[in-house]
């Protein structure tokens, strides 16, 4: 599902078929994945992936489609959850008569509607000017969510209770489980229209707005509708994403629409890769996963994705989707083998780096933070004393001596990477 | 019977520099007509003010009878005027073949629609296929448009800009930097796309412009000269003082 | 009454300058290479935990002269390694670039130094009131603020109009590429100015951490604000900058002072609200409650009235 596309003027019966392959497998995956990853904490991690994939390719929309950077896209997804938890509690209180599974749809609503009241002026501008409007809008929200109690909550947030409301076939959402089928269910609905909105012309001007908003005025758009109309489809489906998350969390705070969570979304999706449409997903599950499963590791987690975010923004600006992507070519002209052998001589080298970087920084970090007398630490299975001098040794010459060696083997990675590009011989005929 | 392009008394100044004095000029429905000058003259400002690329400082411009002074540039568009650039100007990371159908989308009236799907529109994507095929980049419809060669991206240039059917055509120096079968290739897409259309097109190369205009402007300065048929702006003096001196043993 | 306007006229101008010496180093940086510094409040924190650092050590007055260095050398490193190398991408790239760079300033910050506060003091020789009026002190850690702000300014005019290397700058910023012809290293240049600009930042943070606390925070609590000061100001614009900031930090001032709320508001109409009504918020709403969205209200305002800001030029 790449941003190039391969447009038929008539679509035969089998490649209509071939169309609806990849969704259908999709929806197999999304259908079977709890019985592969049944633990509690993998259901639980399953659906805070769902709500992040929803959210960053909602912001993608706005990021790799349309050019556009916002530094303020959690307001949206944040009111959509205030919203939706709002309306939880309607049900409870049996205002309303509702399925808790509808109430995403509100979060949605009320995240197009203020996309529609901040895009009215924020989105005159491209490039520099507009994320600095995002920021200061995102800043005056959450600012503001302190302040108007009634509806935010303060500093405790709100609260819902998702089993209430009618139960639909026995379904009272009380277990993960059932929440996960849930989230599933909409992640499937939204990443669906999502994509197929790129594919409208609306979704086509977007691109070409990104690429060259003055030319689009010359073939007939108003760069700044397009803009508009890009920016309130994607404060739209933030707002389910922070609608499913009330319903996952039962409680949403200021916390969920703040720059630190609009920060978040821009990293999940930049690592991920911004020209793909499937790189937002592969960055929300990368950084679920870092989120959840480093987090137990280390107390330094967030400084490893700091140091992965500006690395991937200098040296794979593709990002992770991009990495793979690059690999394409070599597979599909099965010169796979040809690369084995130069990526694990240099993959050994930078794995002995990496311990003894990592190695480095939590030995230092446990020195600094751990009580005075505590001066033994676990690494990877391994017990050292952070005071004694053999373990600080055999980390420095990991770092040096492993990123030594890495970068005297980056050149040979880069001939075979070279060799494998290069055109096939006359004989064999050419790789189509 | 209205013209196609009406200029009035045009004018254009930055900050304290006038660039364009006052051009007074009418070109008719289906002519072909060739604007050229010297370095510097303000021929590419002149395109920029009639497609609304630039606020006028003075005068007004009017397409097929209805004044489009300073109106955006997608309402001139939408009015029945498009035009390429002399410095290309597509959407590098988009596939040519995408280039060509977003030049094609208004035309067909999708306007701003999220409720179409693009690939499965049979009319939108059989023109496109049409334009390319007249473009000859029916081969490289699938590459990013920004890895095309130059005279490739000078093809889709116009194509971009004819694709939606208008019926003024400005073309910004199409055949700049290209060699000589690049350049009668491209006379004759040019010929071929401009049929039952009005052409307003900027040239250097004095054999194009000879080749394929029915009438020419010479812009000086920021003021037309002379607006003549080809023969009579060859053997006018004034204009052969100006500007064709040496060009007239180049053509 | 009076020593309440005295005292916050002279707080917001305090903090309008504080502001001010940084935005003016983020729109010198801006005008010349188009890039919006995002990590610039990230140099004003570490300038206060490395002025904190050798103020423990040797003590304040050698953190005042050595830390805005260090940062402004971190900053040159910055703009030759890390800024130049992703400039080929365009400027939503330097942006995310910037960001980064920041978030990852804060991580580091926290790693070297921990997540609490730092217990970084105004000189004693400065501990002391300078002036008292109407029974209210004035300390004198805030005149020397002010002292140094505005001598900062006096010799940063003085170096952009009058000196040669202020006028090479002055024709960097417009014509980058003329000015290289004739024969001046412009990214030598660069590198200088972003350095400068980090270098005051820095300065800035020196100065402020005593009084507005040495935290982890620090840079994202004050950076948005000195973002929206250059919008408002006008992108570019130097004097806009000025302007924004004096404005700004005199807004936010007054409303703290002035304890007024919404009910007041009313009460001048004779009209009494409902204490338990669901807009009960909106009653109680009192100015200093909203002094932080201030600057953010003064954005959107901006915005919708005069996108390019007051003192702006054309488009980005």
């Amino acid at each position: 599902m790449s941003n190039i596309s391969n447009a038929q003027s008539s679509t035969p019966q089998s490649s209509k078929f071939k169309v609806f392959r990849p969704w259908i497998f999709l929806a197999v995956l999304f259908i079977v994945l709890p019985f592969i990853f049944s633990s509690g904490i993998s259901v639980y991690t399953m659906n805070l992936m769902g709500i992040f994939i929803i959210f960053a390719l909602s912001y993608n929309m706005l990021l790799g489609q349309g050019g556009m950077l916002s530094f303020g896209h959690a307001v949206y997804f944040g009111l959509g959850g205030f919203m939706s938890v709002h309306f939880m509690n309607y049900i409870e209180d049996e205002v309303f008569i509702l399925p808790m599974f509808l109430v995403p749809i509100f979060g949605g609503i009320i995240g197009l509607v203020f996309a529609v009241i901040i895009g009215s002026f924020s989105t005159r501008r491209a490039g520099t000017v507009f994320a600095m409007i995002s920021l200061g809008i995102g800043e005056l929200v959450a600012a503001s969510s302190l302040i108007f109690v009634a509806f935010f909550g303060g500093e405790e947030g709100v609260s819902g209770d998702r089993t209430m409301g009618p139960n639909i076939l026995g379904v009272d959402y009380a277990t993960d489980l059932q929440v996960y089928y849930l989230i599933a269910a909409w992640a499937f609905v939204t990443i669906a229209l999502m994509y197929m909105f790129s594919r409208t012309p609306m979704g086509r001007m977007a691109n070409a707005v990104r690429d060259n908003e003055e030319r689009a005025e010359f073939i007939g758009y108003s760069q700044r509708k397009v803009r508009f109309i890009s920016f309130c489809a994607s404060g739209f489906f933030a707002g389910i994403a922070g609608g499913l998350f009330a319903i996952n969390f039962e409680i949403v705070t200021e916390e969920n629409l703040n720059a630190l969570t609009s920060g978040v979304v821009l990293l999940m999706v930049y690592i991920g890769g911004v020209g793909f449409f499937i790189g937002p997903i592969i960055g929300a599950i990368f950084f679920t996963l870092l989120q959840t499963l480093l987090s137990h590791y280390t107390e330094i987690w967030q400084l490893y994705v700091g140091i992965m975010f500006v690395l991937t923004v200098m040296y794979a600006p593709q990002g992770l989707t991009g990495i793979l992507a690059m690999h394409l070519p070599v597979i599909r002209m099965k010169r796979v083998p040809q690369l084995i052998m130069p990526y694990i001589r240099l993959g050994v080298p930078v794995i002995i780096f990496l311990i003894g970087a990592i190695g480095l920084l939590e030995t230092v970090h446990h020195v600094r933070s751990a009580p005075v007398d505590q001066t033994m630490m676990t690494l990877m299975g391994l017990e050292y004393d952070t005071h004694g001098v053999l373990p600080w040794v055999v980390m420095v010459i990991c770092t040096l001596g492993g990123g030594y060696v890495a970068k005297s083997q980056a050149g040979q990675l880069r001939e075979a990477w070279e060799e494998a590009h290069a055109p096939v011989s006359s004989n064999g005929g050419s790789a189509k | 019977m209205s013209m196609a392009i009406s200029l009035n008394e045009v004018r254009k100044s930055f900050g304290p520099t006038e660039i364009i004095r006052g051009v007074n000029l009418n070109i008719e429905k289906g002519e072909r007509h060739a604007i050229i000058g010297p370095n510097g003259a303000g021929k590419s400002t002149l395109f920029h003010l009639v497609s609304g690329r630039y606020t006028l400082s003075g005068g007004s411009v009017s397409l097929n009878g209805e004044e489009i002074s300073n109106l955006p540039p997608y309402e001139i568009y939408r009015k029945g005027l498009s035009r390429s650039f002399q410095v290309t100007n597509i959407f590098p990371l988009m596939s040519v073949f995408e280039n060509v159908r977003c030049g094609i989308m208004w035309s067909k009236d999708y306007k701003y629609s999220f409720w179409h799907l693009v690939d499965r529109e049979r009319s939108l994507n059989e023109r496109t296929q049409e334009v390319l095929a007249e473009i000859g980049l029916t081969d490289r419809q699938h590459v990013p448009a920004g890895v095309l060669t130059y005279a490739e991206q000078r093809a889709l240039e116009i194509g971009i800009a004819s694709a939606g059917g208008a019926d003024v055509i400005m073309l910004d120096e199409p055949t700049a930097g290209m060699s000589h079968s690049e350049t009668d290739q491209a006379i004759a897409l040019i010929r071929k796309i401009t049929e039952g259309k009005t052409l307003v097109m900027v040239e250097h190369d004095m054999g194009v412009v000879f080749d394929l205009a029915d009438r020419i402007s010479v812009l000086v300065y920021g003021e037309i000269i002379a607006t003549d048929t080809p023969e009579n702006i060859r053997n006018n003096k004034a204009v052969q003082e100006a500007y064709l001196g040496a060009e007239a043993e180049h053509a | 009454m009076f020593e309440l306007l005295f005292f916050s006229l002279l707080n917001g101008v305090v903090t309008g300058l504080l502001l001010f010496m940084l935005a003016s180093g983020l729109t010198l940086i801006f005008s010349m290479m188009g890039v919006l510094n995002f990590a610039h409040a990230s140099f004003y924190m570490l300038g206060a935990y490395f002025a904190y650092t050798i103020s423990s050590y040797i003590g304040f007055w050698p953190g005042l002269i050595i830390a805005p260095i260090i940062v402004g050398l971190i900053g040159a490193v910055v703009e030759r390694y890390g800024l130049r190398y992703v400039h080929r991408w365009g400027h939503v790239a330097e942006l995310i670039f910037t960001f980064g760079l920041a978030f990852l300033i804060e991580e580091v910050v926290q790693f070297i130094w921990g997540k609490d506060t730092k217990a970084y003091q105004e000189p004693e020789v400065l501990h002391f009131a300078l002036f008292n009026f109407f029974g209210q002190d004035f300390p004198a850690y805030k005149a020397f603020m002010l002292i140094i702000s505005i001598s900062i300014f006096v010799v940063l005019l003085l170096i952009l109009t009058k000196s040669r290397i202020g006028l090479i700058i002055q024709a960097a910023i417009t014509h980058p590429n003329m000015t290289a012809m004739l024969g001046h290293n412009v990214p030598l240049v660069f590198m200088g100015v972003f350095g400068v600009g980090a270098g005051l930042a820095g300065l800035a943070g020196v100065i402020a951490g005593p009084a507005l606390g040495t935290f982890p925070g620090m840079a994202v609590v004050l950076g948005p604000i000195v973002f929206v000061i250059v919008v408002v100001g006008g992108l570019g614009s130097l004097v806009g900058a000025f302007v924004a900031s004096l404005l700004i930090g005199l807004l936010q001032t007054f409303a703290i002072a002035l304890d007024y709320s919404v009910n007041d508001l009313l009460m001048l109409f004779n009209i009494t609200t409902d204490v338990d009504s669901a807009l009960r918020d909106l009653w109680t709403l009192s100015l200093p409650q909203i002094a932080p969205l201030l600057p953010y209200l003064l954005l959107v305002l901006i915005l919708i009235f005069r996108p390019t800001g007051l003192f702006g030029k054309r488009e980005t």
